[in-house]
């Protein structure tokens, strides 16, 4: 990753984290000094690596992993605000990123119970769940919306 | 990657949704997974895991086989 894509990778995330919500790439080129197409083709190279994830046929942050821009069935609160996780896996990432204490509330797909992810201090609190992950690793990218 | 109630769960929504049993892990698993993943994400210095480290992590955390694998 060059210097300018990790730095409006790092903007982006400390903006996301802010204020619940990515930066576009004009807030991004504005803060960081440079022309939009820069930033856009940052923002494209970050998703290439996948950093990040592009809403389809735009520039807009879908997801900057373990946060998701749109509201997911994986919303977590955490010492540093209220976030969706595109994932379980993201969901208690989220929590891991923001101070390692938080919960993910979520559902059983197949049941519809509520099942609650609770960690203090690092440590996950027992719960009683299971979880799956429907495609193997080398596919994950395949369709990242469905793993 | 979603959470269920149990194993009978994963099963039966599999079964439901003509989709083949992937991988399962226990929460703690998940958590530790997420932890050693995402904890450094805001860095700096942070760097993409190359796919070998990736599976050096699985491993370490009792994830192996060839479902978990990533490097070719």
């Amino acid at each position: 990753m060059n210097e300018t894509d990790n730095a409006v990778r790092v903007h982006l995330y400390e903006r996301f984290v802010a204020e619940g919500r990515p930066p576009g790439v004009a807030e991004t080129a504005a803060a960081l000094a440079l022309d939009e197409a820069e930033a856009a083709q940052a923002y494209r190279r970050l998703e290439q690596a996948h950093v990040i994830v592009l809403a389809p046929g735009t520039t807009n942050v879908w997801m900057a992993n373990p946060l998701s821009a749109v509201p997911t069935a994986f919303p977590v609160e955490t010492e540093r605000g209220s976030f969706f996780g595109n994932c379980i896996w993201d969901a208690l990432g989220t929590v891991a990123m923001l101070g390692r204490s938080g919960r993910v509330e979520t559902r059983c797909p197949d049941c519809q119970e509520p099942l609650v992810f609770t960690v203090r201090d690092g440590e996950l609190e027992p719960v009683d769940a299971v979880v799956h992950y429907a495609v193997p690793a080398a596919r994950w990218w395949e369709n990242i919306a469905f793993n | 990657m979603l959470a269920f109630r149990s194993e009978e769960h994963v099963e039966r929504w599999c079964r439901n949704m003509g989709l083949e049993r992937g991988g399962l892990l226990r929460p703690e698993q998940q958590w530790r997974l997420a932890d050693a993943w995402y904890a450094n994400r805001l860095a700096a210095d942070w760097q993409r895991r190359t796919p070998a480290e990736a599976e050096a992590l699985f491993a370490e955390l009792g994830l192996e086989g060839d479902f978990w694998r990533l490097a070719p």
